[in-house]
């Protein structure tokens, strides 16, 4: 009850950024050249001037900007986002249908850095100047050198081209009828590249983290005291450390919920996949403002919920912030 | 009535493209299902209301349009089973099919048409605007006659070429209620086609199932349509490959993989069932830049790239050099290659530049032009570079202006804010569908592939005009080619290249390819082999 | 002269600084190395690495050579990462010295200003930007900038805080020195190290966003960046790899030289994190 208070404040507190936001996209997008009739008639392959004006009149494009904008607002206050004209239905309904892949892609990348990240940190902390901490920090400089989607390419034609052991895009299978264990691992089929390459930038930037963390937690007295006590050094790591060196690391994946969406434009992009991302960049060339305006608000929600849990996150492994509160 | 019936002929073609063996033996198997590559999503799937190909792949195998072509390209009967037309081409009669039901169990009758004709073809489709804008009534004087009413003559000609892409016909019962544009059966079509639609999922697939009930007795042979949303090139070449698909239509693979393909033994790389898809890659100038208001300049540049070349190297066995607007498939009006043309001469090109007052400056540069290419069709990519790069040659430096589809319409067609322009003309079986408008003064501003180059030129425009109702056949052939002629002297445009559409097919596909419109058509015979 | 002597001992600066000179000295002589317009056709397209003696890395599928792009590219993709850094820098120091400094009404609203930034995807905000703004590398550039500043706010922000408070800021104000004085001459000064090290992950980044964006076909196609490359060699992955292949390592080792310098002068300008205490 307390966390549904406190998620409740948090929301609360956030309403000004995302209608900072939405306006701001809102406005920016009436300047773009072309409006979202010009992208369905490129779509319809052409048409007279006539049937455009009267798409126009459809759509209530030739309202003036600031009813627009307003109308746009007054319905997002009963949660409406609106009718895709290009999708030709609500754009909740459009979104809804994209997110799951974004989800499941974003959670699957977030829990691969976030496991090899923590393994390969305190691996590379231990043999701190070692050479298994030389390679892993090499690895972590050439991972996060790595423009993702040329990561992703190449893990095509080896993968998919060359060894044919995994498919090169798309979301599952839809020609074979899997149902249940067989659809799930079908999917699963089909995540495992886009897993690796949006999450590789991600286990570069964690593994470095945790390692410095961890460096500079071993330090501390308490970890001495612990060490003093004769507990061995796998348990003294397992209870003591890990604990508090994974806070930065935490903090992290708040701060990057953000980037990490806006990888997975590119990274769905490579893949085909039929994600949140793409729908973001189809919505931007086809000038389709409501699910543009709707993919940004999702997407703004999901950084602040992101952020909200990592907060809980934070709270709990914390020991100091719990003793507070 | 002696020698082979045409119906015989068709049979006789088909055979000698197909390996003998292969048809001599087989008989067609029922079931299976054909999985498709779509690779543009479309907003609705109803022919009657937008007419493209990403609505035709799909919805020209639910709905049916009143006529159809036959494999020599001839119009022959669909939902129509006759017709004919008064000799001021001001009235035309249609006979349709009797015993057909739509999807829902309800008859197809002449209503059905006339509700068509009159609030869709005429009110909101595209082309179908522009080819109905004279249509006065549709009368229905029995449930299975048709009568189309006109202001203007109508060339028969044009009326029966333009109607299979421009001729699907919509249930009145379920349209005639609320607003046509939102109706749910836009996005799961009802029609009397051999598939059933079954269900659509936004980046992902639609399904269409077997018609029971077909008025083509024993047909289709396809238990099932599956259309595969597939987006990237790359991916649909790699599902081919794997099998996930078995047909690529419309030059959806990139120009490699269409070629790789065609050489695997797998799979047919073909234009055949593509004819009547043709299109031009064009060169637009804009004549508010005095630069290219000048003639000289305008052929400079034309001799200066050399399109031979450019095929040999970069598109392949796929693509000619075009003629005119008018293209070599058009069998009814195509006036030949004897038209002015303009060959690669980069010496010619220099010499009229500099007759035209523009000398090498510093760098050996003459001018700058802003090239704004259309952003679909990797061609079209390839050659906007070769483009900027030949132009170079002669000292023309070619900046290239990268809009999204919408900024592209815009920025050429509204706002007329480029110097140069290239994307696909697009022919459409008849020259008054969809090509003269390239050329005809008047058309008003913002309308896309239209004649937005502040060109004009009175006896053209009088040409076109007539040609449009001239309702003899050999006269209007006639007018056609005067048509050529004179916009390949002009050259307010150039359409050098000439490209038929490529389909990749698995060939396990058997009748593929069969009409000239196949991928758009209704796919009644269509089997697959085991 | 410490952190600079600190600086050259790092193998890790080192090795970037080599790294990044190679890049630069590409960049630089691009034009001697291969004069004549890189966008140019050179011969037929697709010729494979090795395969026609004129063209050690091949022809993309225009015709152009390949080996001629990657050098002129390299001056591309330096100059972006320069004056993308350089502006979103200076925008991330105004607004965070100012929101640090002042602190109060003035720092609410900058900091919502910059959360409304982080909250958005910064991609789809470049995507936005570019399709209204158009694809030329000016516009591409300037939007990189802008979409890359808030990190660098918040990271000056708290370096602001922590040092308003100090005593020779306090010092300062009592001797009546002006605002304007107190950021540029007292504070920022002191601010600057970390800042200046984040300002190599600023550029990192903004090289893998042109990258991205030309990957999307969506950067300036009259330019011959390592980007547009990669996007084009898409077209023909599955066979001639290489036109994407070749690009990719130019990106990935100018990234790791940008990172790797970074971290160099990291370890220089703040020793107490110096690795391997």
């Amino acid at each position: 009850m307390r966390v549904l208070r406190l998620a409740l404040w948090r929301l609360a507190a956030s309403l000004p950024t995302l209608l900072l936001i939405l306006v701001g996209m809102f406005l920016l997008l009436q300047l773009a050249p072309g409006d979202t009739v010009d992208a369905l008639m490129a779509q319809m392959g052409g048409g007279d001037a006539r049937m455009a004006e009267e798409m126009r009149r459809f759509y209530g494009l030739d309202l003036g900007i600031a009813a627009r904008l307003g109308q746009y607002l007054m319905r997002l206050v009963t949660l409406d986002l609106g009718f895709s004209a290009i999708y030709g239905k609500p754009v909740a309904t459009v979104i809804l249908e994209r997110l799951p892949p974004t989800l499941l892609l974003m959670a699957a990348s977030l829990s691969f850095a976030f496991f090899f990240g923590l393994l390969f940190g305190v691996v590379a902390a231990r043999r701190v100047n070692k050479w298994p901490d030389t390679l892993i920090s090499m690895l972590g400089l050439v991972f996060y050198a790595t423009p993702s989607f040329w990561f992703g390419l190449m893990a095509i034609v080896l993968f998919s081209v060359y060894l044919q052991w995994l498919p090169a895009g798309g979301f599952g299978d839809i020609t074979q009828n899997y149902t249940g264990f067989a659809a799930m691992l079908d999917i699963a089929r089909h995540l495992v590249l886009p897993t690796l390459t949006l999450g590789l930038i991600f286990l570069a930037i964690y593994l470095r983290i945790m390692r410095a963390s961890m460096l500079e937690v071993l330090s501390l007295d308490f970890v001495r005291t612990a060490r003093a006590k004769g507990l061995s050094e796998t348990r003294v790591v397992a209870k003591h450390v890990l604990r508090n060196a994974m806070l930065p690391m935490v903090t992290l994946i708040g701060l990057q919920a953000g980037t990490m969406l806006g990888g997975s434009v590119v990274v769905e992009s490579v893949f085909a996949l039929p994600g949140l991302g793409r729908l973001a960049y189809e919505s931007v060339v086809q000038r389709d403002l409501n699910t543009l305006l709707g993919i940004v608000f999702v997407s703004a929600l999901l950084v602040i919920a992101i952020n909200f849990v990592v907060d809980i996150l934070y709270a709990r492994l914390d020991p100091r912030i719990s003793a507070e509160s | 009535m002696n020698g082979p019936s045409r119906r015989e002929t068709f049979l006789l073609g088909a055979a000698a493209l197909i390996p003998a063996s292969a048809v001599a033996q087989e008989a067609p198997r029922r079931g299976g299902v054909l999985t498709v590559h779509f690779s543009t999503e479309q907003r609705i799937l109803n022919p009657s209301l937008q007419a493209s190909t990403g609505v035709y792949i799909v919805g020209g195998k639910i709905q049916e349009a009143l006529v159809d072509l036959d494999a020599e390209g001839r119009p022959a009967p669909a939902l129509a089973e006759s017709w004919e037309s008064a000799p001021d081409g001001k009235t035309h009669v249609f006979r349709l099919r009797r015993g057909v039901t739509w999807h829902d169990g309800k008859p197809f009758t002449s209503a059905d048409v006339q509700f068509t004709a009159m609030e869709m073809w005429k009110k909101i489709l595209n082309y179908g605007t522009t080819m109905q804008h004279f249509l006065t009534e549709v009368q229905t004087p029995d449930p299975h006659t048709a009568i189309f009413k006109y202001e203007r003559p109508m060339p028969q000609g044009l009326l029966l070429r333009g109607l299979p892409d421009l001729g699907y016909v919509s249930p009145k019962h379920i349209f005639e209620t609320g607003d046509i544009r939102q109706n749910p059966a836009n996005t799961a079509p009802i029609g009397t086609g051999p598939f059933k639609f079954v269900e659509y999922e936004r980046g992902q697939h639609i399904i269409a199932e077997r018609n029971p009930n077909y008025w083509r007795n024993g047909m289709p042979y396809l238990d099932r349509v599956v259309w595969r949303v597939v987006t990237d090139r790359a991916a649909a070449a790699a599902q081919m490959e794997a099998g996930q698909l078995l047909f690529s239509p419309y030059s959806a693979l990139s120009i490699a993989d269409m070629q790789r393909l065609g050489r695997d033994p797998r799979f047919e790389s073909t234009t055949r069932g593509n004819e009547g898809n043709v299109r031009n890659n064009t060169l637009e100038f804009n004549f508010r830049n005095p630069v290219l208001a000048d003639i000289r300049v305008r052929k400079a540049i034309a001799h200066a790239i050399n399109v031979p070349f450019f095929i040999e190297n970069f598109l392949g066995p796929f693509a000619k050099p075009g003629t005119g607007p008018i293209p070599s498939v058009s069998t009814d009006y195509y006036p030949g290659a004897n038209m002015p043309q303009y060959g690669y001469d980069l010496a010619l090109a220099n010499r009229l530049l500099d007759e035209a007052g523009h000398r090498r400056g510093a760098g050996g540069v003459r001018f700058n032009l802003r090239l704004n290419p259309a952003p679909w069709g990797e061609d079209i990519q390839l050659w906007s570079t070769f483009i900027q790069q030949s132009l170079g040659q002669a000292g023309i430096r070619v900046e290239i202006v990268r809009l999204d589809a919408a900024g592209f319409l815009r920025s050429v067609y509204n706002d007329w804010n480029f110097d140069l322009a290239t994307g696909w003309h697009q022919y459409r079986s008849d020259p008054a569908v969809s090509t003269t408008v390239w050329y005809r003064s008047g058309s008003p501003r913002g309308a896309p592939w239209t004649n937005q180059w502040g060109w004009q030129d009175e006896r053209i425009d009088g040409i076109i005009d007539n040609a449009a109702t001239e309702v003899d056949p050999v006269k209007r052939k006639a007018l056609y080619a005067d048509f050529v002629r004179a916009v390949q002297t002009e050259l307010p445009l150039w359409m050098p290249i000439e490209q038929i559409f490529v389909s990749v097919f698995n060939r396990r596909i058997r009748n593929a390819g069969n009409n000239p419109r196949w991928a758009s058509s209704t796919w009644h015979d269509t089997w697959l082999a085991s | 002269m410490r952190a600079l002597k600190a600086y050259f001992r790092s193998p890790a600066a080192l090795v970037g600084s080599a790294i990044l000179l190679a890049v630069v000295i590409m960049g630089v002589g691009a034009s001697w190395f291969y004069p004549g317009d890189p966008l140019g056709l050179a011969g037929r397209p697709l010729q494979w690495p090795g395969a026609n003696p004129r063209f050690p890395l091949g022809t993309d599928s225009s015709g152009r050579d390949i080996a001629a792009q990657l050098f002129h590219g390299a001056r591309i993709s330096l100059l972006i990462g320069f004056v993308a850094t350089s502006i979103s820098v200076v925008i991330g120091i105004a607004i965070g010295a100012v929101a640090g400094f002042y602190g109060g009404v003035t720092d609410t609203v900058l900091m919502r200003v910059t959360e409304a930034f982080q909250t958005l995807p910064n991609f789809l905000l470049l995507l936005v930007l570019v399709a209204v703004f158009g694809s030329t590398i000016e516009t591409v550039t300037v939007a990189i900038g802008l979409v890359s500043w808030p990190p660098v706010a918040r990271l000056t922000r708290a370096e602001f805080l922590s040092l308003r408070t100090r005593e020779f800021v306090q010092a300062c104000r009592v001797q009546g020195l002006g605002d304007v004085h107190l950021i540029l001459r007292e504070v920022l000064p002191n601010a600057l190290p970390p800042v200046i090290v984040y300002a190599s992950v600023v550029m990192a980044v903004a090289i893998l966003l042109e990258s991205a964006l030309a990957f999307l076909q969506l950067s300036d196609p009259n330019v011959p960046s390592w980007g547009n490359l990669i996007g084009l060699g898409r077209n023909v992955l599955r066979t001639e790899w290489y036109v994407s292949a070749i690009p990719g390592v130019a990106i990935l080792l100018t990234i790791l030289g940008v990172s790797l310098v970074g971290q160099g002068l990291n370890d220089a300008l703040n020793p107490r994190i110096a690795s391997g205490r």
